[in-house]
Formats: structure tokens, sequence, C-alpha cells
């Protein structure tokens, strides 16, 4: 629920002030950090000002709205809710200078996927972006596993996002029952889907409750189709007495209402300006960090594979001491032989029960023989 | 003989150092462990201590054959410092009320464990022994004291086991004989249904029916019977007979529990309660569950009252 969760408590913020002071802190912060480094062609001028990472983020932001709506299979809108969200969230403590959006965009989708449990593998994921060729698919999905942890830590692993829709849901069967004034809520539907969309790609998902935007939508499309919606917060949710909260409901709408006609689509050209810019900074100053990743990954595998090994080697090496062993049931070597083909069988439930041997192996082998024991005799 | 593949592999290790002989060929042998801590099987200890006496082949200490012990645990030296301990606690035998403080006590049970320490790994044993001799010289009459303490204990134990036993052989017996008198009361009445059955000239389905009545009537005499149990012990555990001391027991004053439900703060509206979501008229615009849906427990009110909450909860953020 939303008054318990991590969203509540870490990224909900109080005007939108604060917020953009941690968006220069950011910048600022990357810019202190080359020009400590001394790399040669280092210059204040070089870099992105905070406004300017500002138009590009609009920019990168709708093309992850357009990448969401474009997927196939069709994405949950929570889903998309939740990836731009993160992408948000990101850059809230980030600059686009250090890490590039065009990536990070990816993974924020790609993650919100796995979160809000859309089930959908990595190939099909990486099939979506159609103007690649296969290769090119590769190695974004490459990329795309390389900095997922990076995003879920600047997270700070909190990765579970309430978006406005569900709550929308619920205003709308609210007013369906205790509301019979407003006589067909579903008419709204459509135009409060709209808003939502639109409030998405403003700042409000960071600064008020979910609840609360999901009711700003609905009584703006109430008044915009002409409804009288005022009576539903006084009577309905008991504020006729408290004048207090209900003014301040209406500040937080009207709030929500300016963030969203201050938005504008970013005009292509300063687009196309800023990201000459932020190109270069990423081709002279990004880091590479490719090389070190892919190793990390290699050696994974390798530490995975080895437990594999020595288990199939102590069950090989037991089938053969028993081998060499004198059979002591006065059955004879016969036994010994059958014995032999049913600890093959065995060694399938051994994979199953002998997860993790540390220590003696053989031990760990010779704790579930007495079960074959006793069907063999 | 059947064994658990553990003990065969077991079995397998064990072997007399001499002869080589391990377990497992020779199901039968037992291993025999001497002061000195090492191993032989009785059948090399029967060779070597033909005479008497002798010496311990990995050591060369001189041993006596009748030092020789079946040996009880899996590693030799266990064994050795068991026997070491018996001997030595004979000597040092006081105990923990013997002491004024916990310290003291203490301090002696480190000076035991040293000992036994010194003695089986053999650190300076002729120096312990000479400590072990001079405490035993000072103490004599407490070790006779605790000798006999002890000995007074061990019969009471033995008593109160010989005590259960003989209950538990008595209950047995009388169980017995219960069963038999049943089974010859059974027998009893069969016989008398068929010679009721060849004499009397009553038809036979009322005898049959009469027969039925008897057999009832006995066998809730045996239940009955079965549930007058003779009661030995109080619910306190308490036998019996058993006189209880009347001392008061310290009463133990505690601060009574009182339950405080979890209160939510929700900083929004009253979200209705599950239960009422139907009769309030909410389930009427929610999608209705289907039957596969329904077969894994999910209803409409679930879906229904999960919405309510997330469009109640912090609508009146920050206040509430």
């Amino acid at each position: 629920m939303f008054h318990i969760s991590s969203q509540k408590k870490y990224w909900t913020f109080d005007n939108e002030e604060s917020l953009e002071q941690l968006r220069c802190e950011a910048n600022q912060k990357y810019r202190n950090k080359m020009l400590a480094s001394g790399k040669p062609g280092v210059s204040d001028a070089v870099f992105l000002e905070a406004h300017e990472e500002n138009v590009l983020f609009r920019h990168y932001e709708k093309r992850l709205l357009d990448f969401c709506n474009a997927f196939k299979p069709v994405m949950p809108k929570s889903v998309v809710g939740t990836a731009i969200m993160y992408f948000r969230r990101f850059y809230l403590n980030n600059s686009l200078m250090e890490y590039h959006p065009r990536t990070i965009m990816l993974i924020c989708a790609y993650l919100s996927c796995k979160v809000d449990e859309f089930n959908v593998s990595s190939t099909q994921f990486v099939g979506n972006l159609v103007q690649e060729s296969a290769a090119g698919q590769e190695r974004a999905l490459e990329q795309i596993l390389e900095y997922e942890l990076l995003l879920i830590q600047q997270l700070n692993f909190h990765l579970v996002v309430h978006t406005p829709y569900r709550p929308m849901e619920g205003l709308l069967i609210d007013i369906k029952t205790r509301y019979p004034l407003l006589e067909n809520p579903e008419s709204l539907r459509k135009s409060v889907d709209d808003f939502l969309t639109r409030v998405t790609l403003t700042d409000s998902g960071l600064l008020f409750p979910p609840s609360q935007i999901a009711m700003t939508a609905i009584l703006n499309s109430a008044s915009r189709a002409g409804l009288s919606m005022e009576s539903y917060l006084t009577e309905c949710m008991g504020l006729k007495e408290d004048k207090e909260t209900l003014l301040k409901m209406y500040d937080a709408m009207r709030r929500i209402k300016s963030l969203m006609k201050k938005y504008e689509l970013p005009k292509p050209d300063e687009v196309n300006a800023y990201k000459v810019k932020l190109e270069r900074v990423h081709a002279d100053f990004g880091t590479n960090s490719n090389m070190k990743r892919k190793r990390g990954y290699e050696d994974d595998d390798h530490v995975a594979k080895e437990p594999r090994m020595t288990e199939e080697d102590c069950l090989l090496s037991m089938i053969l001491r028993m081998v060499s062993l004198r059979a002591w049931w006065t059955k004879g070597v016969a036994v010994a032989f059958m014995y032999c083909s049913i600890s093959v069988l065995a060694s399938v439930v051994a994979r199953n029960r002998v997860v993790a041997s540390s220590g003696n192996h053989q031990r760990e082998g010779t704790s579930h023989q007495p079960s074959v024991c006793v069907c063999v005799s | 003989m059947r064994w658990e593949w553990s003990e065969v592999r077991e079995m397998d290790d064990q072997g007399c150092p001499r002869c080589k002989t391990t377990k497992y060929r020779n199901p039968s042998l037992k291993l025999m462990v001497n002061v000195c801590g090492h191993t032989l099987c009785e059948s090399c200890v029967d060779m070597l201590f033909v005479r008497g006496s002798g010496n311990c082949v990995q050591c060369d200490t001189p041993l006596r054959k009748s030092n020789f012990r079946v040996q009880l645990f899996e590693d030799p030296a266990v064994d050795k410092e068991v026997e070491i301990r018996k001997k030595v606690l004979k000597i040092y035998n006081k105990r923990d009320f013997d002491f004024s403080n916990l310290r003291e006590y203490n301090d002696y049970l480190e000076r035991v464990e040293e000992i036994v320490y010194n003695l089986t790994n053999n650190l300076e044993v002729e120096g312990t022994k000479q400590i072990m001799e001079a405490y035993q010289r000072e103490n004599r009459d407490i070790i006779q004291k605790n000798k006999a303490k002890l000995t007074r204990e061990q019969e009471e134990l033995e008593e109160l086991l010989l005590l259960e036993q003989q209950g538990n052989e008595q209950r047995r017996l009388e169980t017995l004989q219960e069963e038999q008198r049943q089974l010859q009361a059974k027998r009893k009445s069969k016989q008398a249904l068929l010679d009721e059955l060849e004499r009397s000239h009553v038809p036979a389905t009322i005898l049959l029916a009469q027969h039925k009545d008897r057999a009832a009537q006995l066998e809730t005499q045996i239940e009955k019977q079965k549930q007058v149990v003779k009661t030995t012990i109080f619910s306190t555990g308490i036998p019996m007979g058993q006189t209880v001391s009347l001392l008061t027991v310290n009463r133990l004053e505690e601060v009574l529990y009182h339950y405080q439900p979890i209160h939510m703060h929700t900083y929004g509206p009253p979200v209705p309660e599950l239960e009422q979501l139907g009769r309030l008229g909410y389930l009427n615009h929610v999608r209705t569950a289907q039957p596969q849906d329904m077969a894994g427990g999910y209803n409409s009110g679930l879906a229904c009252h999960r919405a309510i909450q997330d469009a109640f909860s912090g609508l009146f953020h920050p206040l509430g």
C-alpha cells in the first residue's frame, strides 16, 4: 500500500524546487568529477547545463513512452508507468552525461517488466528494437544486462512503484457505488486515461501520492465534460467538516494541473543541438567498462560449472569403487553390476539432492545409497 | 545380518594395527584398548599377551592383559581419556555444594581437567601423579565421606529404578490377564449360544438377538473397566503418597500483557471492510469472477477491496 511504501518515505518530495535542486547537484557532481580527473579537453563549456539536460531528458522520456506503447506484446499501463518513474528517479540523482539515456531507457523498461511481473524474455524484449539488426539487438541486450544492477542500485533498491492507474479504477468503482449524482462515470474513462498518460511525463509522480493524482484526473475530466462533482469530496470523502484537508486537496490538484500545463514537448532543433553535445561528452569522457564486465560474467559461469563437474566426478568414482569392492553380499558380483546401473539412475536423483557439496562428497553420495540398497535386495 | 551402508564404511575404516583384519572381514571382531591408548583386536591380544604381560606394539609401554577393555568409542584416545577420568574422579570427588562460591568450584574443576589432560596426552606424568597423591593424602576424610554419599545416592537411584521396573512388570501382567479373561468370557458366551441353539425351543433369531445383546453388554463392561485406570500421580507430576513440602514458593509478579490492536495510518478516508463490500454494493461494479478464477480461491471482492484501498491510501497526504 502506498502509505507504508518506500515511495512515500523516500521518493515523495515536497516541492518542485527540491527536485530541481537535486538535478542541479547531480549535474554539478559530474562536472566536478570530470574537472578533478584532469582529462584533456575538459572545460566548462563542453558540459551540458541543467536546463539543457532537462530538454534532453524530456526528449528521451517521450521516446521511452513511444517504445513502450509500440511494444509487442502489449505492455500494461502500470508497467509503462513504472518504467518512466524509474527513468525519472534515476536521473534525479545522476547526470545524463555520465550515463547515456538511450541505454538507461531500455533498462528501465526491461526492469519494469520484471518487477511488474509482465513476463517477457530478454530476446523477445530486444526483438522490439526493430531498427536494429540481430547483432545490434545482441549488443543492446548485453548493455542492458550490464547496467541493470547499476540502475537498481541508483534506485536504492526501491523497486515497487505505485502508479495512479489502480487508484483510478478504485475511485471509479467508488463513484459508481456511492455517488449516484454522476450518471455515467465510464464516459470519463477515456479522458482520464489521457490525463494520466500526460501526467506521467511530469514530475507529479515524485511529488504527490498516486491517489491524489487519480482524483485530480477524474475531477478534471468531469469538469471538462461539464459535469459537476464537487460534492463528491465533501460528502463521500467526509471532508465537509474538515476544511483544512479539503483545502489541501484542492491545492494539490491545482499544482498537478499547473505542472501539466507547464509541460511541453521539447523543440527538435534544441534537442539536436544538445544531443550533439551529449554524444561528444560520452565519446570523449565515457568510461568503457564493457571489457571488465564481460570477464566478470564468464567468471560467474565458470564458477557455476565447477561444482557440477565434481558432482559427476564423485558419482563416477563411487560407481567405480563399487565395482572394485568385493561384494560382501553372498549374491556375488552380478549384484554389483546391477548396482552400477541403478547408481547411474540414482545419479539423476543425486543431482537433485546434492546441491552444494562442500567437504566430503563421498559421504553425501553414500547418504542415499541405502534407499537403492533396499530396492536391490 | 544386514548393516547400513554408513556402518559398513566405518567397519572398513577401523582395523587392528597388527593383523590388519578389519571389522568387515570378521564382523564379530572386537577391538580392545589399553592404558596407553592403542588398540588391538581380541585375537592379537590373546596371542601377544599369552603370558599375561607384554609390551604395546606401537609405543612399547609395558602392559598387562587384564588392563585391556573393549573399545566403546571409535577413537581409542577417547576410550583412554574415559578410563583416566574415571580413576581421577575417584580421588577428586568433591561436589558443587562442597564449595562456598562458584569461583572456587570452577577453579577446582579446572584443576581436575588439567590433570586429566596431562595424563591423557602424556605430559608431565610424574608431576601430575605426585599432585594427585598429595591431594589424596590431604583430603582423605573428605574423599571417604563423598564416596559414602555417592554410594548412597546410587543405591537410592537403583531402588527407584527397581520400583519402576516392578510397576511396569505388574501392569504388563495385569493387562495380559485381563485379555485372557476377556477372551475366555467371549468363548464362553459363544459356547452358551451354541448350546442354547441346540437345546431350547425358542426360534433361532431370538436367540441370536439375545446373544448379541449380551455381547454388547460385555463390551461396555470391558470398556468401563479399561477406563478405571489406577491413578498413581497427580496431574502436576507429583506421585500420590509423597510428602510435599509446605514451604511457601516465592511469588513472581509479572506485568499483565494487554493486547493493543495495530493501528495503520492510511492518510486517507476509511476503507470499508472486505466482508461489507457486497452489502454496500461495490461488487456490482466489478467484473464478476469466472469459475476458473474462483477455483483458486479468488473472488471479486478481493480485487475490489484492493482497488478501493489503493484509491483511498494517501488521499489526504501530507496531513492525514
